[in-house]
């Protein structure tokens, strides 16, 4: 893939703060990664771990001490880079005495979208994010979710290339990050180039294709989820039924959790088939047969603890 | 050109309706009306001395205003991350501090102009003539709270809300008293001209007590205030630069 069809390009982020001689650690260090056109690249990590700061390099609103920053194959410092760029920090502000509809025709006339377009447009995306007739309303009166939900839609305007998130799930009911599920799927079927950075995990195992763990300011792995997340050598079966499995199957199983009459547990990939043709004589009712993931919290719950936090970690 | 000037947009747009900028129209208005009743006009220049409290309402409620929002613009934009959203839609830092100051410049010129016609008004009605030397008085005040402006904002790119309105107090006091204290107060010495101050905007004895001040004066100022205010917008654009958000 070449750098020109790439959305992002970010390699070899550094951001130093102080001197390291002075055993200062830099906030970010190294840290690579590469978002294609119509797919959703995840950055995840705990608090502190350089995930804002990087966006904020290559958004222009910190300094890299080094590394390269490239938005549609530009360098992302020039001017014009980040014409095509939409933005969502974490927990977005808009100056409270202007309304919904005055803070999003700002944006459109910075991004110098004809007035009538932008009219259009700006209608179109308060439905889109569930503030139809809210355009009027001074957002001091927006609760939390609304201006999160007002941040996508300005992120949202004059269709950008590139998009960058940061949190946007942050301050939503849970219907709301299902909206914002929703629409970074429809960015990405119409070939938006999309970051995300996370620390719900949930959300990101969602949405997207490849995600990349930071940890105290460096990668700590990165790759398809898939990759990351599927255990090897192991299924996860999940069946429906009365009673107990059966004693050929149970001595099979290596994980399992048990909810109402729904049984789900893991077994080697080598016995999958014996242990399903004993459910069926057994009369129980096969749900689903996946290969076996962790989910995201236990990977990196796994992570941090073959790691351990030295001291002087960037909080 | 367009971001500096939508920015300006935004930044008046929000000011009129905050409620500092009416409240100190209000109370100018107010005290330009009982200006006239004080005791001390029962003894002549009655009209020289209500230009004098004309101009200093002037000056007094718009230099309220411009440090109440050059000084906390810029800090409350970063601190609540409004400026995000602007920044990072390709606006150069500079486009964002252009347009801010311009924002508040216009206020500010808006909240003079008011108090302007507000006393023109009160001295037409009760001294019976037209003070339009006011509107020259206007316009030197203007210029100064575009230097002021400039400043404060410039220093609220670095420091806290306070520490710049209190800076930008500082700046007016010395810029006004820069002769004074440069020459010890000495008659007959004036401090050279190369010495930067603010006292080329004071033109209120020129305005209260005689005919007013000359079309050069006026273009003079109007130099000294292009090159404050570029110089000051020069310095807040480097360090707002260098400046991680």
């Amino acid at each position: 893939m070449t750098a020109e069809s790439l959305a992002i390009r970010i390699e070899g982020a550094r951001k130093s703060y102080g001197s390291t001689a002075v055993g200062r650690p830099d906030a970010v260090t190294e840290v690579s990664l590469s978002v294609s056109h119509g797919s959703v690249h995840g950055l995840l990590g705990p608090n502190g771990a350089g995930k804002t700061t990087t966006l904020k390099m290559l958004l222009g609103l910190v300094t890299p001490s080094a590394g390269v920053f490239e938005i549609s194959g530009v360098p992302a410092h020039l001017p014009g880079a980040r014409s095509n760029v939409g933005f969502l920090p974490e927990q977005p502000y808009f100056p409270s005495l202007l309304s919904a509809s005055e803070v999003l025709g700002l944006h459109a006339e910075l991004l110098g979208l004809d007035r009538r377009e932008a009219l259009l447009e700006i209608d179109e995306l308060l439905e889109r994010v569930g503030l139809e007739h809210k355009g009027g309303t001074r957002l001091a009166r927006f609760s939390r979710g609304m201006l999160q939900r007002l941040g996508l839609a300005v992120a949202l305007l004059g269709s950008p290339e590139v998009i960058v998130f940061d949190e946007p799930a942050s301050g939503l009911d849970p219907v709301g990050q299902r909206d914002v599920r929703n629409i970074i799927q429809e960015l990405k079927g119409q070939g938006v180039g999309v970051l995300l950075s996370s620390h719900q995990l949930s959300e990101v195992e969602a949405v997207c294709d490849e995600v990349t763990i930071l940890d105290r300011g460096r990668v700590a792995a990165r790759g398809h989820i898939d990759d990351l997340l599927n255990v090897a050598g192991q299924t996860s079966i999940r069946v429906q039924g009365d009673g107990a499995l059966p004693d050929a199957v149970a001595a099979r199983i290596v994980e399992q959790a048990v909810v109402g009459g729904v049984a789900v547990f893991s077994v080697a990939d080598a016995d999958v088939r014996e242990v399903i043709d004993t459910l069926y004589d057994s009369g129980w009712r096969l749900l689903a047969v996946t290969p076996k993931r962790d989910s995201l919290e236990e990977y990196f719950a796994n992570l941090l603890e073959a790691a351990p936090v030295e001291e002087g970690g960037v909080t | 050109m367009r971001p500096v000037l939508v920015i300006a947009r935004a930044v008046v747009a929000d000011a009129i309706r905050r409620k500092v900028v009416w409240m100190v129209i209000v109370f100018a208005g107010l005290l330009a009306i009982v200006a006239p009743s004080l005791p001390s006009y029962g003894v002549g220049v009655v009209d020289a001395v209500f230009r004098e409290v004309a101009i200093s309402l002037m000056y007094a409620s718009s230099l309220v205003v411009t440090i109440a929002l050059a000084a906390t613009r810029v800090p409350g934009e970063v601190e609540r991350r409004t400026v995000f959203g602007l920044l990072s839609r390709d606006v150069r830092r500079w486009q964002y501090l252009a347009g801010t100051w311009l924002g508040i410049f216009l206020v500010t010129g808006a909240v003079i102009a008011a108090s302007t016609v507000v006393t023109i008004a009160i001295g037409g009605v009760v001294y019976g003539s037209l003070m339009t030397r006011l509107v020259m008085a206007a316009f030197a005040v203007w210029l100064e709270m575009g230097v002021v402006g400039a400043f404060g904002m410039a220093l609220s790119t670095r420091v806290g809300a306070v520490t710049s309105s209190v800076g930008a107090l500082v700046f007016v006091f010395v810029g006004h008293s820069i002769s004074t204290l440069y020459t010890g107060g000495a008659a007959n010495v004036s401090a050279p001209s190369y010495i930067p101050s603010l006292e080329m905007f004071d033109v209120v004895n020129a305005v209260s007590h005689g005919t007013g001040y000359s079309g050069v004066y006026a273009l003079t100022m109007l130099t000294a205030f292009v090159a404050w205010v570029a110089i000051l917008l020069l310095v807040a654009t480097r360090v707002f630069q260098a400046r991680d958000l």
